[in-house]
């Protein structure tokens, strides 16, 4: 449902209005109902107390005596008669009552004629007895229907007032829900409305500029968000967030470190990179006791090809050392260019033996894969210099040297080979 | 509207039509044990009480099935009754107050409706009978012991005349007419609707005197003297008649109309004798008057051989009424 608060405020006003219109109609339906019900209840109570004096007349005296007053008898028939007349208003059952009485005083005046006749004086006492009690018993037929009209009244009147408070508590009860519900539905519409826009402005905060989308719809709360909305698309096509501008930072950041540490032209690590490396996992070594091993690789007669095919085909020459040696090292070893055709290779956790068989590998892998050149295959080879970090080394720098010393010999005792630097020959 | 709301509509839909099931459950649990009777119903619009409550199902809501005996007057109604053919009968009140001159063990449970000129003294005009008092040494039918015999007597009293100034001859209610077309009675005195039907089959050869508020004539429920059980059955044909008599009182176009299917009458009949009629339940007083003046009437004018005044309080049971209907129950305690 779409509408303003307000809208929905005043229906529920004009609500409680009308509920309250029905209550006070219903009061007055039912002060009438009573009302009309005891003047019912008052009619009947007369009618019973005109009985009563027609039958304290026939009790009273020898109705057959030549002295009775009939006159008086006359009377009070007159006014049973015209207190019928003046019946109020009767429901169909009261009517049959009232019907009843009606024909009951018809016999009556029947009966009383009978007995007032001069006829009757000579009668017998039998019809005379027989006569009076049938006086009494229309009388007392008179008496028993006003006292059931009564009672038909009596219960309409308490059957009115209980039907009315029933009434009356369920209106008011059914008007309580009512108001429970408005009041909860209405101030979970303004909660709700509220703690979106208030995520909203924090998300705006933090540079998220998202739209508000409300789960209750409201005029409003309807307004407010179309203008948060719109001024939140201004605010997102010309503001940077901190966070995107870290994340450029970092990236850029991320990048300059990549080329501060790489070669260029192989696109390995430079000389930088290794010794911050290397570093480190020869601080690591030394802590933990663990194997470190060190390969320098030198290009044989680089110069050489050099001369030969020009210093292009030499560069690519290197790119396709370096390849060579990507693939058959390990994850965590770390292949670095150390100057011109020379390249380290830092093995952590890597015995001698291991770092002879990487430097096979290496060796028979380039032996394997001779590089393209004019229809032509050059194929090249490595001096391979090992050695392993042992407790003569007290710095990097000596590490280095002595697989330096190793890569040496190897050139000195032929090239395309792979020499260990010995203890004794250490430095 | 949200998932929530639609959630609560269906639980509180779901909690109302579970507890309106349960309810009709609980309700056809607690339907108290039905009970057969059988009611001899005197076949005349004074039992239209019973017709109307049969034909809108008035006792369908009671404990009671009814079976209605269709009988000819109260007196056979009442014989019915004794013998145990019917466990409730409809009857007048002269005939409880002749029944009660026999000390017969029965009772009354209510008056449910009453009329003032439900009996006629019809005559002959030949037999030029202008009032009760030419009746003398006259030839009239009556049917006896009931509210016909008292009828006449209580015509000729007025007239300072006793039932042995006349020749009476005793007839059925229904063999009055022909008893007088063979001409073995000069006068008659039936009820409705002998005396309608006598007027429809001849016409002018017959004379009926005005004789209103002569007499009030009542029908009343009756029944052997009744235990618990046989209260609370009378307690379920009550609150039938009262539903009925309230469907009279508003709609009476179509109870006339319910009364003239059932016994096959004509409308005609209906709107001769119905402004007589007053349908309503009730036990007072003066049921008790009533009985016992017929009671000592019938005893003083030797309409019966009996002497001994009948207490007439013993034929009236107010116990199912006041369950029914306390308001309508008018006797001293």
């Amino acid at each position: 449902m779409k509408g303003s608060l307000s809208q929905r405020i005043y229906l529920f006003t004009l609500s409680c209005c009308l509920l309250l219109v029905l209550l006070f109609g219903s009061v007055l339906w039912s002060s009438q109902t009573v009302e009309l019900s005891f003047v019912r209840d008052d009619y009947a109570k007369k009618l019973d107390n005109h009985t009563n004096s027609l039958k304290q007349l026939v009790m009273s005296d020898n109705i057959y005596a030549s002295h009775y007053s009939v006159n008086k008898w006359k009377i009070l028939q007159k006014k049973l008669t015209r207190l019928l007349k003046s019946a109020p208003r009767l429901t169909p059952k009261l009517q049959t009552i009232q019907n009843s009485i009606h024909s009951q005083n018809e016999t009556l005046k029947w009966v009383f004629i009978q007995i007032s006749q001069n006829k009757l004086n000579n009668a017998s006492e039998a019809i005379k007895d027989h006569l009076k009690a049938r006086l009494m018993m229309q009388l007392e037929a008179i008496r028993s229907d006003s006292l059931q009209l009564s009672a038909i009244a009596h219960n309409d009147i308490y059957n009115t007032i209980k039907n009315e408070a029933l009434f009356i508590t369920s209106v008011i009860g059914a008007s309580i829900l009512a108001l429970l519900f408005g009041a909860f539905s209405l101030t979970n519409v303004v909660r709700k409305s509220l703690d979106e826009v208030k995520y909203a402005f924090k998300k705006n905060r933090s540079g998220h500029f998202e739209k508000i989308k409300l789960s209750h719809q409201s005029q409003e709360f309807d307004s407010i968000v179309k203008a948060f909305n719109v001024m939140n698309e201004q605010l997102s096509e010309t503001t940077v967030s901190l966070a995107v501008m870290k994340e450029v930072v970092a990236e850029r950041t991320y990048i300059l470190e990549q080329l501060s540490n790489t070669d260029p032209l192989t696109k390995v690590a430079n000389r930088r990179a290794l010794f911050e490396r290397a570093s480190m996992e020869f601080s690591r070594a030394v802590r933990s006791k663990n194997n470190l091993t060190l390969l320098l690789l030198d290009c044989d007669f680089f110069k050489k090809v050099n001369d030969e095919f020009g210093h292009l085909f030499g560069d690519e020459l290197l790119i396709h050392i370096c390849n060579i040696c990507a693939q058959e090292i390990r994850e965590i070893d770390f292949l670095a260019r150390y100057g011109g055709e020379e390249f380290i290779i830092v093995l952590p956790n890597c015995d001698i033996k291991g770092g002879i068989e990487t430097a096979n590998r290496i060796q028979r892998s380039l032996a394997a894969h001779c590089i393209a050149m004019q229809d032509k295959e050059v194929c090249v080879t490595l001096s391979i210099g090992v050695c392993m970090l042992n407790e003569q080394h007290k710095d990097l720098e000596q590490l280095i040297n002595d697989t330096d010393k190793a890569m040496y010999q190897a050139k000195e005792n032929g090239r395309n080979r792979i020499e260990v630097l010995t203890p004794p020959n250490l430095h | 509207m949200n998932k929530k709301a639609l959630f609560f509509s269906v639980l509180i839909f779901t909690i109302f039509f579970g507890a309106v099931q349960l309810y009709f459950y609980a309700q056809s649990l607690w339907q108290p044990q039905k009970h057969v009777v059988t009611i001899a119903v005197s076949k005349t619009p004074l039992s239209t009480p019973f017709y109307v409550a049969k034909a809108i199902d008035a006792f369908d809501d009671t404990c009671v099935i009814v079976m209605f005996d269709e009988v000819i007057g109260g007196q056979r109604a009442f014989a019915k009754v004794m013998s145990g053919e019917a466990e409730f009968g409809t009857s007048s009140d002269s005939v409880i107050a002749f029944q009660s001159l026999a000390n017969k063990s029965f009772v009354s449970h209510a008056m449910f409706v009453q009329s003032d000129n439900d009996v006629k003294f019809i005559s002959r005009p030949t037999a030029n009978i202008t009032s009760a008092a030419e009746l003398k040494r006259k030839r009239v039918g009556v049917t006896k012991g009931t509210a016909s015999e008292y009828f006449l007597s209580t015509l000729l009293a007025l007239e300072g005349l006793t039932i042995d100034d006349v020749k009476l001859h005793h007839f059925q209610p229904e063999e009055l007419v022909e008893g007088f077309i063979n001409n073995e009675v000069d006068a008659y005195i039936p009820w409705e609707p002998y005396a309608f039907q006598s007027v429809k089959l001849l016409g002018k050869q017959v004379k009926i005197h005005h004789t209103k508020n002569v007499n009030t004539l009542s029908f009343n429920l009756i029944s052997q003297t009744a235990d618990n059980l046989l209260v609370d059955k009378a307690k379920c044909i009550l609150e039938g008649l009262s539903t009925a008599i309230d469907y009279i009182a508003s709609h009476p176009h179509e109870s006339k109309k319910i009364v003239i299917n059932e016994l096959q009458l004509s409308p005609e009949f209906i709107d001769w004798v119905w402004p007589d009629y007053i349908f309503k339940l009730g036990l007072n007083q003066s049921l008790i008057l009533s009985i016992k003046s017929q009671a000592i009437w019938a005893i003083a004018t030797k309409m019966t051989s009996h002497t001994q005044v009948p207490n007439a309080e013993h034929y009236i049971d107010s116990r199912a009424m006041l369950k029914v209907s306390p308001g309508a129950v008018n006797i001293p305690l």
